[in-house]
């Protein structure tokens, strides 16, 4: 008779590098639907993102709905 | 654990339950969006700024459709953002989670989330539709919210701390967190804004605002605990045979 032996290990290490790429989209998200008002599109476009606000303008409706401050 | 099985399940469940909040939001709030903004259209009609006519609309609706398509994006953004805040205490606290099955542990975390990171704060600094705020405070008005946040979340994670050091009546903890969390309530400054809009208006898109947030906090939870069960990230199987 053979014997079938399933072990079952729980590693109770949770992995410090996925809970950190959690924390920076976590931040990110935030940030780009709550809060920028042009300053990541100005790293490529320069000063003219901060008067066309193009994310802003984008996010500004889930902005109201999801409860941020805004105009 | 598996690193990467981890994170796909957890941003897939983020950005899955925030395409279908945005989704919603079409039904829920935008009608009060456009109203609200219809007012402050109106304003600036009597105020001489702009004149109505067809030229206004289609600069309006070209600028409106704008925004109304950034919904499900931004949507699946936010989503993503709080299925990865709710994958890392999901991650950090399963093992006391209690329930048998991964939905019932994700379901009552979020519950828990939902109410100190959502439901206070909200409580306090409501959702406001456009014509609301001033742009002059946005800057304070966002200080605020995110120090509530922060505040009424770290607090429940110190309380919680307390909770597992208590031996008995460890009600005692649920107590102390809501008389933290009254107190910062009660002396946090208000919103300094004046709301001119009427209140039907505000209060009918407050209740759909909170209603379509705690859509996402549901179905991420869901989603999330349904794939976790499937594909169980945390174990690790070795077969031994002989
Ligand atoms: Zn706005």
């Amino acid at each position: 008779m053979s014997q079938s032996k399933e072990i079952t290990v729980s590693k109770s290490k949770t992995p410090i590098l996925a809970l950190v790429i959690l924390g920076i989209v976590f931040g990110m998200g935030l940030f780009v639907v709550g809060y920028d008002q042009g300053h990541l599109f100005s790293l490529a476009l320069g000063e003219s993102a901060y008067e066309d606000i193009y994310l802003h303008e984008l996010t500004h409706d889930m902005r109201h709905a999801a409860g941020f401050p805004c105009h | 654990m598996k690193s990467a099985l981890f994170l796909a399940i957890v941003l897939i469940s983020g950005f899955t339950g925030g395409v279908i909040f945005g989704f919603i939001n079409f039904v829920t709030t935008e009608p009060f969006l456009d109203s609200a903004i219809e007012l402050e259209n109106k304003a600036l009609f009597e105020s001489g700024e702009e004149k109505d006519g067809p030229e206004f609309r289609a600069e309006y609706n070209n600028y409106r459709g704008w925004q109304k398509s950034g919904m499900v994006l931004a949507g699946g953004i936010l989503g993503m953002a709080i299925g990865s805040l709710f994958g890392i205490v999901f991650a950090l606290s399963r093992k006391i989670l209690p329930g048998k099955h991964e939905i019932q542990k994700t379901l009552l975390l979020s519950g828990m989330m939902w109410f100190t990171v959502f439901m206070i704060p909200f409580l306090k600094y409501s959702a406001n539709p456009p014509t609301v705020g001033d742009p002059e405070t946005v800057v304070l008005r966002s200080i605020l919210y995110l120090s509530f946040i922060a505040i009424s979340g770290l607090g429940a994670v110190g309380f919680y701390q307390i909770y597992k050091r208590l031996q008995s009546k460890k009600i005692a903890a649920f107590i102390g967190y809501a008389i933290f969390i009254s107190i910062i309530f009660v002396i946090m400054p208000p919103n300094p804004d004046v709301v001119s809009a009427p209140m039907d208006l505000v209060n009918g898109f407050r209740m759909m605002s909170a209603f379509s947030v705690s859509v996402l906090w549901l179905v991420n939870a869901l989603i999330l605990g349904a794939l976790w069960q499937k594909f169980k990230p945390d174990v690790e199987n070795s077969d031994i045979r002989n």
